[in-house]
């Protein structure tokens, strides 16, 4: 009886994973006609008149290429969120977004957006509205809370490389005046998707090799407080880029370009290309061992940016995950960074060129950990101005960490010596010397100067 | 002993008619359950009716072909996984319209879950074609090469969100009222 009841079962269990037995339904498979249809050709003759620039773009692209055409990204069913309420052309029955947003790109490169959304740029956006000190600088201090005026410090400026959260008026385009159109690389669509391919890899040609130049990075990661681009330049890489990047080739296919391409590295290459066996990604803080940006620089232990999950999940702003980085964590990141620099670099002087950075960034930590000290007796003591900005202690500080500290982390990991010195450690051992000044005269006077 | 041979080829012979009687009756119910006149049997189902009838999938299109409910809404790898999620769908979704308020439900918010009731294995039954690597399918087949390679872990339906049903959020909001519906 036994034996019957293991038989059958057997038989049972053989059934359920017989792959296709029983054929459930039994259909024809379909084919998909992936050419462009007769919509797509009107969106493509009108649009070549009314804004040809947009079509002449697009028809050098690897998306015309493709038959990818105007429908494919910015059709939306009438439904959508980020629909416009008109139909477009008129009388059509279809229904066009001025947005694209990563959801959109995501379709066909999924695996792309997904990096992203990983990645510390995905947070860029809505950490900014999610902090009352960031709000507060852009609105208050800057917009001087100026019931016409007050959008425009942040529209102009901020939002452009950062992104905010684009919200639709009733007719389904973006509220002017508050920050769209931007270029900003952590926009938060109305689809509830985060980001911006098209910050890096421009509309409409959306090309690869823009974004393996510097010049895709510079445009927002420059100036006072991160000037990775003039820390670029002042390297060796970058003298070698400026010298000869214009004969290089700059097109190969993802996970392919690698040396000879190039002679030196370009951002791209170090932080996402599939450089020796490394496979290409756009996370790019998968590489990283420390939060350089950060008042006090953390090894980078958080694993996966988060900031996107949780707006996809239920719109919130969060300030992100502020550790992320290579979820096998900092060492991890930083053995990934060292294969990019051994397919030029033998080991000894990669490790001995990572042994002076990691110092540098330490001795900023033991300045920082001194200034902190200060900032928070201060406080205790209420030595300390409420308006942050006419508080000659407080701006010194913010300057330490923000502008001088910054580039004296990022100048040493980078290899850009005047960074990581004269606009670097030299100003932040002049700005400690400054906070001692203040302190000592405070807490002798116990009264602000 | 010729009585019980005779005996012995008529149980089968009997055995074999009510078999295929079963059969057949099993597979018109199998058929007859299976498309939207009995989904929407229960009255709930009518937005998610009426934005299929308006879609391609549910006969909108040049040829009037349409994919039943069923051909999305359960797994189609084997027969012992559909007949089973066929059961438990018409157990759970049964006791719901018959003890629960499914008109209150946020269908908007679910509608962001198909994941959980929509099957690849459904689509890939018509769509099969977007696996062949041939040269008048490229494009179609680039665009799932991360999917078919398990570079991504998605199914169909998160990058195909509005797929089957056309314009399903505006039936939600007529039937519902926007009460029942987020953003």
């Amino acid at each position: 009886m036994l034996k019957k009841i293991i038989l059958a079962l057997t038989c049972i269990t053989a059934m359920a994973f017989a792959d296709g037995v029983g054929n459930v339904n039994l259909t024809k498979v379909i084919k998909v006609d992936r050419n462009l249809s007769p919509l797509a050709k009107k969106c493509i003759e009108c649009h070549a008149e009314k804004t040809p620039g947009i079509v002449a773009d697009w028809k050098s692209s690897r998306h015309a290429h493709a038959s990818v055409s105007c429908m494919d990204c910015h059709a939306v069913p009438a439904d959508s969120p980020m629909a416009i309420q008109k139909e477009h052309p008129k009388d059509s029955g279809n229904h066009v977004s001025i947005l694209v947003s990563p959801k959109t790109c995501s379709k066909c490169h999924a695996k792309e957006v997904e990096e992203f959304q990983q990645s510390g740029h995905a947070r860029g956006g809505v950490q900014m509205f999610a902090k009352k000190g960031m709000l507060e600088l852009m609105y208050h201090y800057e917009g001087r809370d100026h019931p016409d005026l007050k959008d425009s410090p942040a529209a102009t400026g901020c939002v452009q490389c950062h992104g905010l959260e684009i919200k639709l008026d009733k007719a389904g385009y973006p509220i002017p005046g508050k920050g769209w159109p931007n270029y900003g690389i952590g926009n938060a669509y109305p689809d509830g998707s985060v980001g911006s391919c098209k910050s890096c890899h421009s509309s409409h040609t959306f090309d690869i090799v823009e974004a393996r130049k510097p010049s895709a990075c510079a445009s927002c990661h420059l100036g006072p407080d991160h000037p990775n681009i003039e820390i670029f330049n002042n390297s060796m890489h970058g003298k070698i880029f400026n010298t000869e990047g214009n004969k290089w080739k700059w097109d190969s296919a993802p996970d392919t370009w690698d040396v000879p391409d190039f002679r030196a590295p370009t951002c791209a290459t170090c932080h996402m290309s599939g450089v020796n066996d490394l496979n290409t990604t756009h996370n790019v803080s998968v590489r990283l061992k420390w939060n350089l940006w950060a008042p006090h620089s953390k090894q980078r232990t958080g694993g996966f940016e988060t900031a996107a999950f949780d707006y996809a999940k239920d719109g919130k702003l969060t300030a992100g995950n502020v550790l992320a980085g290579n979820p096998a964590g900092p060492e991890a990141a930083r053995a990934e960074m060292k294969q990019v620099c051994k397919s030029c670099h033998s080991t000894k002087s990669t490790d001995s060129f990572f042994i002076s950075g990691d110092m540098h960034v330490e001795l900023y930590n033991n300045y920082h950990s001194e200034a902190k000290a200060m900032l928070d007796d201060l406080k205790a003591k209420g030595l300390l101005k409420a308006d942050e900005w006419s508080d000659e202690f407080q701006r010194i500080y913010y300057h330490l960490w923000h502008h001088e500290g910054r580039r004296m982390r990022m100048g040493a990991l980078m290899g850009g010596p005047d960074y990581a010195h004269w606009h670097g450690v030299f100003e932040v051992q002049q700005d400690i010397r400054k906070l001692k000044d203040i302190y000592d005269a405070r807490i002798k006077s116990g009264k602000i100067e | 002993m010729r009585k019980t041979k005779l005996f012995t080829i008529a149980i089968f012979i009997i055995g074999g008619i009510v078999g295929l009687v079963f059969a057949l009756g099993i597979a018109q119910f199998m058929y007859v359950t299976g498309d939207d006149k009995f989904c929407v049997a229960c009255h709930i189902m009518e937005p998610m009716r009426d934005a299929y009838k308006n879609d391609i999938h549910g006969g909108n299109n040049k040829v009037g072909f349409k994919a039943e409910c069923v051909s999305c809404h359960l797994p189609h790898d084997n027969i012992v996984k559909y007949t089973y999620q066929k059961a438990v769908n018409g157990v759970v979704e049964g006791a719901i319209m018959l003890f629960g308020h499914p008109e209150k439900f946020d269908w908007e918010a679910r509608r962001k879950e198909s994941k959980r009731y929509v099957y690849d294995s459904g689509c890939m039954h018509c769509h099969g074609d977007v696996k062949n690597v041939i040269a008048d399918n490229m494009k179609a087949f680039l665009a799932h090469r991360d999917y078919f390679a398990k570079n991504i872990d998605k199914t169909c339906v998160e990058c195909h969100e509005h797929v089957g049903h056309k314009n399903l959020g505006f039936h939600l909001r007529d039937k519902f009222g926007d009460l029942n519906t987020t953003k």
